[in-house]
């Protein structure tokens, strides 16, 4: 059984399904990093989601798909900015609303646009970058088909989402950006007295956050499923949220975590089929990925600092 | 309040400056809603010139800097640097026109190294935008070999002592070329040798042309280290002098509008019982590491044992351990014989141990709740407070009007939300609910952080008075002085473990330093070194 479930096809579905929880989750990393939690990624993965079928079905370009999918992600992340920077509002609340928002919005639109609730028409999704034959037979054709399948295999926003883990944590930690935006997440009072505009390297970095939350809703429809479903994400902003802190708030540790994420969901996919044979219910490998976030959550693995101030709206002067 | 014809040593404005000022501040008014924090206030530094700006708090010495910092601004009045006019909006523009600041709290972000923290806002850039490293590196280096600021550029500001985040500050400044230097009460958390070093650093920087401004309340060092002392009291200038032309008790007077105690009065300890007995006490801090590494001694009843050490060195553990806020992890801790070393915070109350937390907003009271409520915390089980659960309010009340009135709590009712009291009468209300429960011991942490001096003279007269009527006082502070003025007995502690043990009034403040920071003689001998007066 082990060779019928260790496959190069694991691997590779487990990148896969870590993709949108990565993407989202390396924006939360830059978001948190400059102090404000953005727990509304769930509900801006969504919009994207949605904002992309759409889009591609409206014009028949996934690309253009892909672009509405951004711009209304990060649309609906100014809202969160707005409010929890501008107006100081408490974030989970203004995070929580977004959540809610998405799901109304989304489910609305969706009567509205397509006539029906449930599953949009679907749309033809974007292809591998790469289309490389197999190899051949003996030892040398299964490493090839290993190094095809697990890293060449994939659409392009799951190489974004590699690229950006590599050069987010890159500029995080190597660039006047990177510095600054770390200030603001520790002590934006010392950026401030430094001649650092908190409010405006905050909404950078709650905007970047709704970028990269968009890309994640895109790729989950346009280059994964093809097609809406109401309340699709199923808690993967969530998860992307816990990726993150697993990730000790970097875009490359963010990405990591996110990768243990997709493991454990590729594995109780692969696991279900095999439910008979191990004779334990497929419902309990669903619970996975979610056990998982709770464990994380909870502290048990590793216990992670936060940025000191994240979370608290920044008040300018009296 | 009109300025007070008792300032003795009033002198017309600019005495002793022979150079033309760098910065001025002309009428500057600022009115916070329902207050003026500064009315009518000019103020002018020179280069070469160490301005004290002397004031108890919410005098308006902070509020007139942060005016000049572009923290705050003005309601009315003006800024001259140089001779010009200017508007300083934020902080940048203050920073533009060579004004520096080194703030109570400081503005240093932790995680980052020294170097990334001095250049943060103004990063050296190489060709491609990017931060230049060797580049910042090697400014920090400069700056500080110039200045005789010691300090390594690669250290987290985290792992740093407070005295030498305070230079990261200073150089923080100096890479942003400030001719003008202003320290907010700079020496409120350093140890007497890193007050010392301070003032070495801004004599040096003095001498290279730099104006510095201190604020501060503290008349010792006023008066060891200006070049000229501007008094602040309730918004306005109450007076302008010279160290030589004045004294500390003359200060104090003009600070204050009134004659002020500043040494305390108080008779031979009457020695009573053991009341407190800590021994091979072991506690871990929030990493789990050891912050006491078995720690035994014991207070009696009639007496002050003062705790002297640098913040950080384990006294936060063993008053948490001592108060149930903290579960020991070896050790015991007993109060007249009954072990109470696993009782929670409510048992240990019971048992008859009070506590004035260092952090009178976070752990003294609760700031949302009223008077009242506040002085029924921990209380709030008992009879008459309540009964079968439910409060009894006009019990609390009375009980509450009582104690205000006992303590000298200056507030309009009792009714009114602890926030609003200012930082002498919140402390004054936790003395209220914690010595009107007519404990056994009192355990003290930092008492009069913050205080001006009229209520450091209040709390420490309660105090004294606890110990006089033969209850055992457990006193830490980080403020040498008032350790040294109060306890019958001081020990130091260093890196979690007591480092010496002295007899009240036969130490000085710097042997005690020496200890703190790990120095000193072995510690097993009780100094006989010196029996001078360190009052003054």
């Amino acid at each position: 059984m082990f060779s019928e479930v260790v496959t190069p096809e694991l691997f590779a579905s487990a990148v896969r399904l870590a993709t949108p929880i990565a993407l989202a989750a390396i924006g939360g990393a830059v978001c948190e990093r400059s102090g404000v939690v953005n727990i509304a990624m769930e509900g801006l993965m969504l919009i994207s989601a949605f904002a992309g079928v759409a889009a591609a079905l409206l014009f028949g370009n996934a690309w253009i798909g892909v672009f509405v999918a951004v711009l209304a992600s990060v649309l609906f992340s100014a809202i969160h900015a707005w409010a929890s920077i501008n107006l100081r509002a408490d974030q989970v609340i203004s995070g929580t609303a977004i959540n809610i928002l998405a799901l109304g919005v989304t489910g609305f639109l969706m009567e509205t646009i397509f006539g029906h609730p449930g599953t949009t028409d679907t749309v033809k999704t974007i292809k591998p970058l790469m289309d490389l034959p197999a190899g051949g037979g003996g030892v040398l054709g299964t490493i090839w088909q290993w190094v095809d399948v697990v890293f060449l295999s994939y659409t392009p926003l799951v190489y974004v989402g590699m690229f950006s883990a590599v050069f987010l944590t890159w500029a995080m930690y190597r660039t006047r950006w990177g510095l600054r935006l770390r200030a603001l997440g520790e002590h934006p009072r010392a950026a401030d007295t430094v001649g650092i505009n908190v409010l405006r390297g905050r909404w950078v970095a709650v905007l970047i956050s709704g970028f990269m939350a968009g890309l994640a809703g895109a790729n989950l429809t346009l280059e994964q499923v093809g097609s809406f479903t109401e309340n699709m994400t199923n808690g993967r902003g969530f998860i992307a949220l816990a990726a993150n802190i697993f990730g000790r708030w970097t875009p490359g540790g963010a990405y990591m975590a996110s990768l243990l994420f997709g493991f454990a969901d590729a594995l109780q996919l692969k696991l279900q089929l095999f439910s008979d044979v191990i004779k334990i219910p497929p419902q309990f490998f669903l619970m996975l990925p979610y056990i998982l976030t709770v464990i994380v959550l909870a502290g048990v693995v590793g216990r992670a600092v936060a940025p000191a101030s994240v979370g608290k709206p920044y008040k300018e002067k009296g | 309040m009109s300025a007070d014809p008792q300032a003795a040593c009033e002198l017309p404005p600019n005495v002793g400056q022979d150079r033309p000022p760098i910065l001025e501040l002309r009428n500057v008014s600022k009115r916070f809603p329902g207050v003026l924090a500064n009315d009518d206030v000019s103020a002018s530094v020179a280069p070469g010139e160490v301005l004290a700006l002397l004031g108890e708090n919410g005098a308006g010495k902070s509020t007139l800097m942060n005016v000049a910092y572009g923290l705050l601004s003005a309601s009315a009045g003006e800024i001259v640097v140089d001779g010009n006019s200017v508007q300083i909006r934020a902080p940048r523009d203050a920073i533009r026109l060579g004004i520096g600041m080194v703030h109570q709290h400081f503005m240093l972000v932790e995680p980052l190294t020294v170097t990334e923290n001095i250049v943060l806002g103004m990063e050296p850039t190489n060709s491609w935008g990017l931060i230049d490293r060797a580049v910042a590196r090697k400014r920090v280096v400069e700056i500080s070999a110039k200045y005789g600021l010691k300090v390594d550029p690669d250290s987290r500001v985290m792992d740093l002592s407070v005295g030498m985040q305070q230079r990261v500050e200073i150089l923080k400044a100096l890479y942003r070329d400030a001719r003008i230097l202003i320290l907010d009460e700079p020496t409120a958390v350093l140890t007497p040798q890193e007050v010392h070093e301070l003032f070495q650093i801004v004599r040096e920087l003095v001498s290279q042309g730099l104006a510095v401004v201190i604020i501060t309340h503290k008349l010792d060092e006023v008066m060891a280290f200006a070049d000229r002392i501007l008094v602040m009291r309730a918004g306005r200038v109450v007076g302008e002098t010279t160290p030589e032309e004045c004294s500390e008790q003359s200060l104090a007077r003009m600070m204050v509008g009134r004659d002020v105690v500043l040494k305390i009065d108080k008779g031979p300890a009457k020695i009573g019982e053991v009341v407190l007995d800590v021994s091979d006490l072991v506690v871990l801090d929030d990493r789990k590491l050891p912050a006491l590494k078995g720690v035994s001694f014991a207070v009696h009843g009639g007496e002050v044992l003062g705790i002297a050490g640098v913040s950080g060195n384990g006294q936060r553990e063993l008053v948490e351990a001592i108060t149930g806020l903290r579960r020991p992890s070896g050790g015991t801790v007993s109060l007249k014989g009954r072990d109470i070393t696993h009782d929670d915070a409510r048992r240990t109350i019971a048992a008859g141990v009070s506590h004035v937390p260092e952090d009178r907003h976070r752990r003294g009271l609760v700031l949302e709740f009223d008077l009242v409520e506040n002085v029924a915390l921990g209380d709030q089980r008992r009879e008459p407070f309540s009964k079968h659960g439910i409060l009894n309010r006009s019990a609390l009340d009375t009980e509450a009007r009582a104690r205000i009135k006992d303590y000298d709590v200056r507030t309009p009712n009792e009714h009114v939300a602890a926030s609003n009291l200012s930082g002498g009468n919140q402390q004054k209300l936790v003395l209220a609910r914690e010595l009107g429960r007519n404990p056994e011991l009192l355990v003290a942490s930092q008492p009069t952080r913050g205080l001006d001096v009229g209520a450091i003279e209040f709390v420490h007269r309660r105090i004294i008075a606890e110990r006089d009527s033969g209850k055992a006082v457990l006193l830490v502070s980080m403020e040498l002085e008032e350790v040294m003025s109060l306890s019958d007995r001081i020990l130091v502690m260093y890196e979690g473990r007591v480092v010496a043990e002295f007899e009240g009034g036969q130490v000085t403040e710097e042997e005690l330093g020496l200890f703190m920071t790990g120095g000193g003689r072995t510690p097993t001998e009780p100094s006989r070194a010196s029996e001078e007066d360190t009052g003054a």
